[in-house]
């Protein structure tokens, strides 16, 4: 008895073993299938079966609003069902997602590489909405190698120093276009309020850090050579125009300034170790006069105290090398891709339409407290207080684009790492420019 | 005497067993062998390139100075941890009173995940904000707290005690069941002969613990060797990469386009964390 019941126990586990093999084999196999046969799957479509939609995404700040939609446009039609996948580090999962081959239809994640291997369908045909777009976000979503459009954007983002409006006011400080002008202005604060910190820097996360260059050093590049020709300089890696090491040059300069700043105490002392969290505590209790960051830190701020909306003020990042101009950004925000291997081109299009209609862009653009990149939406994104500072940075600053033609070896967080490295006192300027310089060649290879 | 009769069933018994090690443990070992002799980027066709990635690593800077950070780290905590461990569990052993709490509280560590440990004790150690800031600023002894998470020698000490006091209760747990099943005879024969408190424990108690140190020795080896939680919570392994260990690496070069260099990296990290394993076992089998 005692031999039988042993035999039969194995017997099942053993069963189990592989059943669990075989299931997972056949999913995969039914995936792969549906991914690699487009032709087939778009038959079936034709013939009327109902359509699954993917959608993947890592914008936090629009899952409701989304599923609201997708709700929406799932009840208006009964061939199509969207589903939404919210992943919080949806640039990493998404990779994993290609290696194996579970690719979503839709996503919102870009990265220069995947339009380089052919992972995005190619939307330059998709007329009706570049005639909406606004013509500069159209140039951002313009793949620079290809000349091809692979991604649409929703809104737009802009970055600079948000600063107290109240302590500029008290103090009868202007926003300042150079960087003499803006070291007076963080000097006056740390003089007439000690207990204030000047400019808070939250650098315990690199990629705050790595923004730093994006905006100010290479904002100086892209001032100084356009915007596409900046792109191509840095996907040919031409270091004649690039210069990333010289001595005297926009990254030097850049890290002689903020070390600078931190010797004479015009940054937070807890530079290298504080937080996001730390930074909008500061700014809207007054504990803090500025800080850098893009527009997506608004809903912190506002959520964290909704009477600070009155006091945030917005300016460009002040010019620092001889002859440039004080730079903004105003890039891309919130891209849709379609997958190139989709079987469902025309069903994600005609979700996207849906999306991308003005009535659901004035609700997506209000709930991600970002302007709309369609010409056609009046959205009330922020406070008056708020449009009405940002236009005017805008107006009145270069403008310019997010890097995305970065080395795929050298990410944002990778140089916000060697900031952290300069702040703690292991590299000198120079010696950071030529590490710069050195980690952005060798992550070319 | 008990005759054992062999027969087929016992190798039908162990087949279950066999599969699922196979499957979770054999497969993907091969599978990570022939990932590492690629140059696979996690997304376009994997080309073959030999022992290329092995050879870049010892090239990389930034991997090298990881695998000095690693050690470091596994020398500062694998040693305390054992002398701490011990010390406790020969206190444990005693009679005293509240002796049951005290276990507790030395134990309850160590089942909180590390992740969130290494968040509780970020909170604790800001300066300027922190839980222990305040405190000192109570006595006016604020300065007293550096920003320790903000340097690179302060960061890897912080992380080396952090990870020691989680884990010295675990290592207390090994030891206190070792200690308690040493026979009592055999102090009471000392105590004839007239050993001393410390005679005692350098001649019987620690030549009779000889197998819970070897467990404990290996596991701390291995454990502080493949540290990642309590890295990423506390310093993210910055400043820099000052406190970046080898598993963290491996994840950022995994999801960094280097998947085949990674796994090439992941079974260097396999080897380097089986030398000293082996070493210590060997070590403490001679002992025994």
């Amino acid at each position: 008895m005692k031999r039988l019941i042993a035999i039969l126990l194995s017997a099942v586990l053993v069963a189990g073993t592989f059943t669990g093999c075989s299931n997972s084999a056949s999913t995969n196999s039914a995936k792969t299938g549906s991914a690699a046969v487009p032709s087939a799957a778009a038959s079936s479509t034709a013939s009327g079966e109902h359509v699954n939609l993917k959608l993947f995404t890592g914008k936090i700040e629009t899952i409701d609003l989304m599923n609201e939609i997708i709700n929406d446009f799932n009840a208006s039609q009964d061939k199509i069902t969207v589903e939404q996948e919210y992943q919080k580090d949806a640039s990493n999962i998404i990779k994993i997602k290609f290696a194996s081959g579970q690719v979503p239809d839709i996503m919102t994640t870009y990265e220069q590489g995947f339009a380089d291997q052919g992972k995005y369908l190619d939307l330059s045909d998709q007329s009706a909405w570049w005639d909406r777009l606004s013509p500069e976000m159209k140039v951002n979503c313009t793949d620079v190698k290809s000349g091809k459009q692979y991604r649409i954007c929703t809104n737009m983002t802009m970055a600079g120093f948000f600063y107290n409006k109240a302590i500029f006011s008290e103090l009868g400080l202007k926003t300042a276009t150079t960087w003499d002008e803006f070291v007076k202005n963080l000097s006056a604060i740390k003089e007439k309020k000690p207990g204030v910190t000047p400019w808070f820097i939250f650098g315990k996360e690199a990629w705050h850090l790595g923004h730093l260059i994006e905006f100010i050093p290479h904002g100086y590049i892209k001032q100084q050579l356009g915007s596409i020709e900046a792109k191509k300089a840095m996907l040919a890696n031409d270091k004649a125009k690039l210069n990333f090491g010289a001595a005297d040059g926009a990254m030097a300069t850049f890290a002689k300034n903020l070390v600078d700043l931190k010797n004479k105490g015009l940054i937070n002392s807890d530079v290298l170790t504080a937080t996001s969290d730390n930074c909008v505590q500061e700014f809207v209790t007054g504990k803090a006069a500025m800080l850098s960051n893009g527009m997506w830190v608004l809903s912190s701020l506002t959520e964290a105290d909704p009477k600070i909306a009155d006091k945030i003020g917005f300016a460009p990042y002040p010019s620092y090398m001889p002859n440039s101009k004080p730079v903004v950004l105003s890039a891309e925000d919130s891209g849709y891709s379609i997958s190139a291997t989709t079987a469902h081109k025309a069903e994600a299009i005609e979700f996207l339409n849906f999306l991308f209609n003005a009535k659901n862009q004035k609700k997506y653009s209000e709930t991600s407290k970002a302007p709309s990149a369609f010409k056609d939406v009046q959205a009330e994104w922020a406070s008056t207080n708020v449009v009405s500072e940002v236009n005017t940075a805008l107006k009145d600053a270069v403008n310019i684009g997010f890097t995305n033609e970065k080395p795929a070896g050298f990410s944002g967080d990778d140089a916000g790492r060697l900031v952290q490295d300069l702040l703690s006192g292991k590299y000198t300027p120079e010696t950071f420019a030529t590490a710069y310089e050195k980690a952005w060649n060798d992550g070319i290879k | 005497m008990i005759k054992t009769k062999k027969t087929g069933l016992h190798t039908f018994m162990a087949v279950p067993a066999f599969l699922l090690f196979s499957l979770f443990f054999i497969y993907p070992l091969i599978q990570g062998i022939g990932m590492s002799l690629t140059d696979w980027d996690g997304l376009s066709h994997a080309n073959f390139i030999g022992l290329q990635n092995f050879f870049d690593f010892f090239k990389d800077e930034r991997a090298v100075s990881d695998i000095g950070n690693t050690l470091l780290f596994a020398l500062g905590s694998a040693p305390l941890l054992n002398i701490i461990g011990l010390a406790y569990a020969l206190l444990m052993n005693e009679k005293f009173k509240g002796k049951g709490i005290a276990r507790v509280i030395i134990y309850l560590p160590a089942v909180i995940s590390p992740l969130i440990m290494g968040y509780i004790w970020y909170l604790l150690l800001q300066p300027g904000r922190g839980f222990m800031f305040h405190a000192l600023e109570l006595v006016g002894k604020s300065s007293w707290l550096g920003n320790w998470l903000g340097d690179h020698t302060a960061a890897m000490i912080v992380l080396v005690l952090v990870n020691v006091w989680q884990y010295a209760g675990m290592t207390m747990v090994i030891y206190l069941a070792g200690l308690q099943s040493i026979p009592e005879e055999l102090y009471e024969s000392a105590k004839i002969d007239g050993a001393s408190y410390w005679s005692s424990l350098r001649y019987v108690t620690l030549p009779m613990l000889m197998p819970s140190i070897r467990i404990n020795v290996v596991t701390n080896i291995i454990g502080s060797l493949a540290v990642f939680d309590i890295v990423m919570a506390l310093t993210d392994g910055g400043p820099g990469y000052a406190t970046e260990t080898l598993s963290i690496y491996i994840m950022r070069m995994c999801y960094g386009s280097k998947t085949g260099y990674s796994t090439a990296v992941a079974l260097i990290m396999f080897l380097i964390i089986l030398i000293p394993v082996i070493i210590s076992m060997r070590l403490t089998r001679e002992k025994e």
